[in-house]
């Protein structure tokens, strides 16, 4: 099933502490830039997010019971509130 | 491109204060919840169910209120063999409690102040963030030129209907156009077919008025939607797509 990466952002939320389907990713194999919400999701075990112009690896999530894991890929610029 | 993200987001709770059968299959719920921070209209919220035996559901819906109004209002399309979707959209009576986690998502969002034109193509439940949307640009007196495309698959499937017609009818630069991809009723006016790039063009706004286009619906809906719009010329960053799919209903 593909989806995008607007339907993460509620595990974004939960694991990071902040929105981030507005923060722009540049992809490290194509240099895409894209908004994370505009990224393609994948979900087996668990989610992959895949740059919408390459489809190279964007972000992995394994959902286990204390916790989130996420492996980030390519260069994500994200600015919080302080 | 630097945006500034908004904080964190936590649980409240949420009270069922009235539901709304819009379609036989599709209920929309309407909370009310203590300290919601507010949201955007194009965003959705997480629902999350405890049983008694503690096992808990969660599901994500789009937020079909505006802004502006005071209870948050989720459109539940059920899934019939769903977990969670056929109590959502029957079983629940007023002053059930719930949690609920919001509002989630910045990208697909739209503020009156950000103006139009506006392109809204939705698919089914699709509807439900456009319809926050057109609600939203009416709360706030917006007349940013605005076109809907509703794709639905029978006449009865079409959401908010009559809301819609009366939006459409105030003559402050709204249009909605509707097609039916499954039949259509004996002196219907509308479309008959999938979306293509015929029926695009024949609602505008053009490519040369650089519209802000969302498009939501199930992902095949939206992936062909702006693969035709891509065809057309619209700028791929001027369009918002956000998709669904069965999530475990």
């Amino acid at each position: 099933m593909r989806l995008d990466g607007n339907a993460l952002a509620g595990v974004l939320v939960e694991a990071l502490g902040t929105e981030m389907t507005e923060a722009p990713r540049r992809c490290q194999s194509c240099g895409a830039v894209n908004p994370v919400g505009a990224h393609l999701l994948y979900q087996g075990a668990g989610w992959v997010l895949r740059c919408p112009a390459c489809g190279d690896v964007a972000l992995r999530v394994v959902s286990l019971s204390e916790q989130h894991v996420l492996t980030f890929a390519g260069e994500w610029r994200v600015e919080t509130p302080r | 491109m630097v945006v500034r993200l908004a904080g964190a987001t936590r649980w409240y709770a949420a009270r069922v204060v009235d539901r709304v059968a819009e379609t036989p299959t599709a209920t929309s719920l309407c909370f009310e919840v203590p300290g919601w921070p507010g949201h955007l209209a194009g965003q959705h919220a997480d629902v999350r169910l405890t049983a008694e035996d503690g096992y808990q559901a969660e599901r994500s819906y789009s937020i079909a209120s505006a802004p502006e109004d005071p209870a948050i209002a989720l459109t539940v399309e059920r899934i019939d063999d769903g977990e969670v979707s056929p109590y959502l959209a029957g079983e629940v009576r007023d002053g059930d409690q719930f949690e609920l986690r919001g509002p989630i998502g910045g990208h697909f969002t739209w503020r009156a102040q950000q103006g139009g034109p506006l392109l809204l193509v939705g698919g089914g439940s699709g509807l439900v963030p456009l319809m926050a949307m057109l609600r939203h640009r009416a709360a706030a007196g917006s007349d940013a030129r605005t076109v809907l495309l509703v794709s639905s698959r029978t006449e009865e499937d079409i959401l908010y209907r009559a809301e819609l017609e009366r939006l459409a009818s105030d003559g402050d630069g709204l249009a909605v156009h509707h097609t039916l991809t499954r039949g259509t009723p004996q002196g219907w006016q509308g479309f008959d077919r999938r979306v293509d790039a015929e029926m695009l063009a024949q609602v505008g706004p053009p490519v040369a008025d650089a519209p802000r286009i969302f498009v939501c619906g199930p992902t095949p809906f939206v992936e062909a939607v702006a693969d035709v719009l891509v065809g057309m010329g619209h700028p791929p960053a001027s369009i918002h797509a956000e998709r669904f799919g069965p999530t475990g209903g």
